[in-house]
């Protein structure tokens, strides 16, 4: 009990949102509450307030379903932006996060991105071996001076591919905007695409290519990454 | 360490959450980056933010953006949280003035300018109690955002009066005033609703 007892009535009027919520200080419970014994007008208003807390607790709630969906999807576009924001600068990061096992989609295009990868890798050895290496009679998406190619300061983009999209939606969009895939998947299956010289040429941007590829049913999160 | 994305469900409780266990989870955030943890407190956070921003008259559409930013800084400045107050405070008080931030940039006016008339709000429903709830949501949107701020912080979530002053960065005086100013505007717009009865005497 506190050492001054003030048990003014204007004073316990003051505190009885807290007696009403529970959060009076302890050394202000006991003189408040023997005030609103004796005060009818305290009690009335305490039990007034009481019934406004009801009140306002009741109003605006939504459905917990709907909170749960919504809450995970947020979630979800935050963990893509900490990840994007961290893989463009890797040091930042402490400690390297075991990555998440991710969906079967993602995980499939992960793969696909890997097998393209090798695929890659043996045609560049193999047309190394061959005399004429370098001059192709044909235009192919390795060539020399590849026409979709992206710089080492390429416009990054984040990406979150829809659990459903197919690998042909996928490629379509990319090639369409101008993209690559450069890493991924992140924890939160997403990747990291970079925007081809000619795009850039043309005037796209990390930030304008966000936001057409956002729009698409294929992409469930798109943000441009700082460089 | 816990990395793995845990689909947890959203804790429904609107009351404070328990400080020591939020900052121990705080701690794993700061130490070892952990996602599950991290995971954990945007959960006992959401509901709770998405509420005050949406009685803040913040918009649908940038709700998740604050909400969002909140958490953001609370995962890069995890490690700056020094416990000088509660961690919910903390928090509560970054969302509430980024919110008011984008409410500036919106140039919104989350208070309208002319006295409330009943007449000219329309409560369509014929459920009492969802009646109700739709008279005590008019009945907010015509006082200033800091008395909702003071009205929700106390009455819906719970806080002391001292967290209060702490999130709406203002002397418990302040708090003690805003909810005053608020119960009297809501007493004369909603007497029944806002569960009071007319004044009767002055304060002494």
């Amino acid at each position: 009990m506190t050492s001054r007892i003030p048990d003014t009535h204007a004073e316990a009027w003051d505190l009885l949102p807290w007696l009403a919520n529970g959060r009076i200080a302890a050394a202000d419970r006991e003189w408040v509450e023997a005030h609103v014994q004796a005060c009818a007008e305290c009690r009335a208003e305490l039990s007034a307030q009481r019934m406004l807390s009801g009140n306002l607790s009741r109003a605006g709630a939504e459905p917990d379903q709907a909170n749960a969906t919504e809450e995970q999807r947020s979630f979800d576009k935050l963990w893509a932006r900490i990840e994007a924001a961290e893989s463009a600068t890797p040091g930042k990061r402490s400690v390297e996060a075991a990555p998440r096992r991710a969906s079967r989609p993602v995980r499939w295009l992960a793969a696909a991105v890997v097998v393209q990868g090798i695929g890659l890798a043996l045609f560049g050895i193999n047309a190394l071996r061959t005399p004429d290496a370098g001059k192709p009679g044909f235009v192919t998406v390795t060539s020399e001076t590849p026409k979709h190619a992206a710089r080492p300061d390429a416009p990054l983009v984040s990406l979150v591919f829809a659990p459903d999209a197919s690998i042909d939606s996928v490629n379509t969009l990319l090639t369409h905007q101008g993209l690559s895939i450069v890493s991924g998947p992140g924890l939160s299956g997403n990747f990291t695409a970079a925007l081809s010289a000619d795009a850039v040429a043309s005037g796209a941007s990390a930030e304008s290519v966000a936001a057409a590829v956002s729009k698409d049913p294929n992409v469930t999160f798109a943000q441009p990454i700082a460089r | 360490m816990g990395m793995k994305m845990v689909q947890t469900q959203a804790p429904r409780a609107l009351a404070p959450s328990n400080d020591q266990s939020e900052r121990e989870l705080l701690e794993r955030i700061a130490k070892s980056r952990d996602q599950a943890a991290f995971r954990t407190l945007y959960g006992n956070y959401h509901q709770r933010l998405s509420r005050l921003l949406t009685r803040m008259s913040v918009r649908r559409e940038d709700i998740e953006e604050v909400v969002n930013d909140t958490f953001w800084v609370v995962w890069t400045k995890a490690s700056e949280f020094r416990g000088a107050s509660q961690l919910s405070t903390w928090i509560i008080g970054i969302a509430y003035r980024r919110a008011l931030n984008t409410l500036r940039r919106a140039k919104l006016r989350p208070v309208a300018d002319h006295e409330f008339d009943e007449d000219s709000v329309s409560v369509e429903s014929t459920d009492d109690d969802e009646n109700n709830q739709q008279w005590i949501s008019l009945g907010l949107e015509r006082l200033p955002v800091e008395q909702r701020m003071a009205l929700e912080l106390t009455y819906t979530l719970g806080h002391s009066c001292e967290e209060v002053a702490a999130i709406l960065d203002c002397p418990v005086n302040t708090v003690k005033t805003r909810l005053f100013r608020a119960r009297e505007t809501l007493k004369q717009v909603l007497p029944a609703l806002a569960g009071m009865q007319d004044p009767s005497g002055d304060r002494s």
